[in-house]
């Protein structure tokens, strides 16, 4: 069966990063002053030539956008879905995006940053999965693969009729902070993308890493388990697919953006904003907080998660946060980063946190510090 | 300084010694899983030679090696005794660090030391064939070894993660003309139990052993042979520590600290009962003895000490132990042979009076001692060893704070010349460092058994 492609590269993606900007977005013009030319093309050639000959059909943009690089690679056969005027802006990557998706395309191949990982999202959703060439400045969003090799890779698995299939966190950035060494992450949306299980180990795979839905079920199984076993604590569950699988053995809804509390299994309050949470928090004896891994560099509650602050994270405990990720969530995040935005506080977590893998299971997982020094 | 210590052939122990002579009260007996009754040879009968029924509920203290069976154990036996000079060297401690070498049987490991009275036993009741399961393989291998001796046919139930990530454990079974199965397999109920439960279960020892008493009490020729956790599996494996002792005494010393790993309990009960022996009858009063056991599956350290099964399915007797619940299924760590949810009865009973103590190790930092230990005494151990090797540095360490010059004794229980995927792992830094959330766990709801 031959998969379809939309393939589409942000030509400006990574250059203000080359000349010390830390980003590019609304600094264009002075990236290119400062002598930034574009890479992106270049990162995408990486991957396109290993795709070269495989049974897929490449839908693209013309010139800068997707053509070029498909020529270069010697990828014959593609169709030009969206003329790409000059010069490019965020608006063309979301354009392109909504023509892949009319196109019926299996996939959405993009080479940029976190910026343009966004511009997919925000047009596809979670309808097309979707998988990111690194070619950015920065790539916090989890819809990378690590280089573009390992893009190419996972491609070739998907044309053998292998999906596996994840969800990966999209984050904005505050570029503002983040050029002053403050790194600020909030998590924009859950897309959906693809990844290879069993590449840690070569050929000798560890079983319980192959499947995201199975370890899902498990964590989801194991919390539902303890939550009736404590019908004493309110649990305030946070965002992602993660934490929703604990929702889904209750069989009541879960906001996949913000946090919803339950005591006994049954559904308290939906999306709760900070003071909602500490109305809630002042009536309970004791509760407990449920959250993911957000991001591709592995955040526990980044302080973009404006909803539990560090004032809430204090009235809570932290002995009383339950971190869980899946198996293969953790093997992309060797070090994990506490960032409540209070250094007190993320101090108090100390040197290595616990989460919950799997059905029963916790893995010790290093907590290292945040920077975005070089 | 002498660095090995070897006994002459004829000095190999010709007795086992039984520490349940030396207990204070007696075991709480074994339960009849159906009756919820305590055990009788009968119910047993059907699945062990009576030879070994009888092993398992003696209370004699020493009790013979047949004359044939240690013809066979001395292809390898007695093993060395190291003085680990070049490691206690590297760690600069003032500890005598000692470590009992049981790397150099056929099979690579301590099993053989039970693995051959068990297939010599049911040859001679006539058994024609054994099943039994295997975890890391070792214990698989080790049978696959003994009832090729003894004409026996051999089918063994392999942990299917296990099965994945040492493939040639299984060759080596097949060399001796064994045949080895993944499990959960569809050869039986409880493997197609599991299966239909979840296809993609990495398999435990829980489940495998169902398999293989399944196997074993629905074929009439069959019996089941289980490599550690039972009583008489513990009295086989006593030759260790009995060598040790008689090692260590030609050279004037006596350990302060005794450690062993710690799965289903027999390599530590083989290296420490003669100790704990002394220990119990006053000889020795001071003697600490360290079971070594994994952080994701700590079934001494974090467990409940209560009446389980020792198998998944529920068919073998209720056994009172350490468990963290015949269900748990714990993750697949690289020290296969240490997945087991249960504990020695008798090793469980010494923990629970104090006698000995357990300690938990995370996967990576077992791999680092593991290292430190093949870059100074040159061997590569297996990586259940591995956490024998961590608990013995620990105690050196701490020797070197204190300056005590502790005698410390280890059992190295078998070589890693099959493990070398996990060590690629340990380098490839794709270890994770699993753990047991015992809290949470413990609030979750309990599935032990009800028993009167």
């Amino acid at each position: 069966m031959t998969v379809t492609i939309g393939f589409l590269v942000n030509p400006i993606a990574g250059m203000g990063g080359a000349v010390g900007l830390k980003g590019t977005d609304g600094l264009l013009a002075e990236a290119i002053k400062r002598g930034a030319r574009p890479e992106a093309g270049n990162r995408a050639l990486v991957a396109l030539r290993k795709l070269k000959g495989a049974p897929l059909r490449f839908l693209s943009c013309s010139g800068p956008m997707g053509e070029d690089a498909l020529n270069v690679a010697g990828i014959t056969g593609f169709e030009v879905v969206y003329q790409t005027p000059h010069p490019t802006t965020s608006e063309d990557t979301r354009r392109a995006c909504a023509v892949f998706e009319v196109h019926g395309v299996d996939l959405i191949l993009f080479c940029g940053g976190d910026g343009t990982a966004r511009d997919v999202y925000d047009t596809v959703l979670d309808r097309i999965p979707i998988l990111g060439i690194p070619a950015g400045v920065k790539m916090y969003s989890a819809v990378f693969a690590t280089t573009p090799e390992s893009a190419a890779a996972i491609i070739l698995n998907l044309s053998q009729s292998v999906r596996h299939m994840r969800d990966a966190e999209i984050v904005d950035v505050d570029e503002e902070a983040y050029r002053d060494g403050d790194l600020r992450t909030r998590l924009h949306g859950y897309a959906q993308s693809l990844y290879l299980p069993g590449l840690v180990q070569g050929t000798k795979q560890v079983l319980e890493d192959q499947d995201e839905d199975r370890a899902k079920e498990g964590i989801g199984r194991f919390l539902a388990e303890v939550i009736l076993g404590t019908p004493d604590i309110l649990y305030l569950i946070g965002p992602g697919s993660t934490t929703g699988a604990i929702a889904r053995e209750f069989g009541i809804p879960k906001t996949i953006l913000g946090f919803d509390a339950v005591k006994q299994g049954r559904l308290v309050a939906s999306d709760l904003n900070e003071e909602e949470i500490i109305r809630l928090l002042e009536r309970e004896k004791k509760s407990r907080l449920i959250v993911s891994i957000i991001g591709a560099q592995g955040s526990v509650l980044g302080r973009g998660t404006r909803q539990v602050s560090p004032r809430v994270i204090r009235m809570i405990g932290i002995e009383n946060i339950i971190v869980v990720a899946t198996p293969h969530k953790l093997s992309e995040t060797p070090v994990l980063f506490v960032d409540t935005g209070d250094e007190a506080l993320d101090k108090a977590f100390g040197p290595h946190i616990s989460v919950i893998s799997g059905y029963q299971i916790a893995q010790r997982k290093r907590i290292g510090v945040l920077t975005t020094k070089e | 300084m002498q660095t090995k210590i070897i006994l002459d052939e004829e000095e190999m122990p010709k007795r086992w010694y039984n520490i349940q002579g030396d207990l204070p009260s007696p075991l709480d007996p074994p339960l009849n899983p159906q009756t919820k009754n305590p055990a009788t040879p009968s119910d047993l009968a059907a699945i062990f030679p009576m030879e070994l029924i009888r092993q398992e509920m003696s209370a004699d203290r020493y009790i013979d090696i047949p004359g044939e069976v240690q013809d066979v154990l001395r292809l390898w036996r007695p093993t060395p005794l190291y003085r680990a000079t070049r490691l206690e060297r590297a760690l600069k401690t003032p500890a005598k660090i000692y470590y009992k070498w049981e790397g150099v049987s056929p099979a690579g490991s301590h099993k053989p030391n039970t693995a051959v009275p068990q297939a010599y036993y049911n040859m001679k009741e006539g058994v024609e064939r054994i099943a039994t399961e295997t975890g890391a393989g070792q214990w698989g291998s080790a049978l696959a070894f003994a009832t090729m001796l003894y004409d026996i046919q051999c089918s063994i139930y392999m942990v299917r993660s296990s099965y994945t990530q040492k493939p040639y454990r299984k060759s080596m079974m097949n060399v001796w003309g064994a045949e080895c199965i993944p499990s959960p397999s569809t050869k039986t109920n409880a493997g197609r139990a599991m299966l239909e439960k979840d296809p993609d279960t990495p398999g435990s020892l829980g489940v495998a052993i169902s398999e293989a008493v399944e196997d074993a009490a629905t074929h009439s020729n069959t019996h089941y042979s289980l490599g550690s956790v039972l009583n008489h599996v513990c009295l086989h494996q006593t030759i260790i520590g009995l060598e040790c002792r008689a090692q260590l005494a030609s050279v004037e010393s006596y350990p302060d600290i005794v450690i062993g790993c710690v799965g289903g309990g027999s390599n530590f009960a083989g290296v420490s009962f003669p100790f704990a022996g002394d220990k119990l009858i006053g000889k020795h009063p001071e003697v600490e003895i360290i079971g070594v056991e994994p952080a994701s599956c700590p079934t001494l350290t974090k467990g409940l000490y209560a009446y389980d099964y020792g198998d998944e399915a529920g068919l073998t007797p209720i056994m009172k132990m350490y468990t963290l619940g015949h269900d748990f299924i714990p993750p697949s760590i690289h020290a296969g042979g240490l997945r087991y949810h249960g504990d020695s009865p008798i090793v469980s009973r010494l923990v629970h009076d104090g006698v000995m103590r357990a300690v938990s190790y995370h996967q990576s930092e077992v791999f680092d001692a593991a290292q430190t230990f093949a870059r100074s005494e040159g061997f590569i151990v297996a990586p259940e060893t591995s956490h024998a090797v961590k608990a013995a540095i620990d105690e050196a360490l701490k020797c070197r704070k204190s300056g005590e010059e502790k005698t410390i004794l280890f059992n190295a229980s078998g070589h890693g010349d099959f493990d070398m995927s996990a060590y690629d792992a340990y380098y490839a830094g794709n270890l994770s460092d699993y753990e047991y959330p015992d809290s949470l766990i413990r609030e979750a709801l309990s599935r032990l058994p009800k028993v009167p």
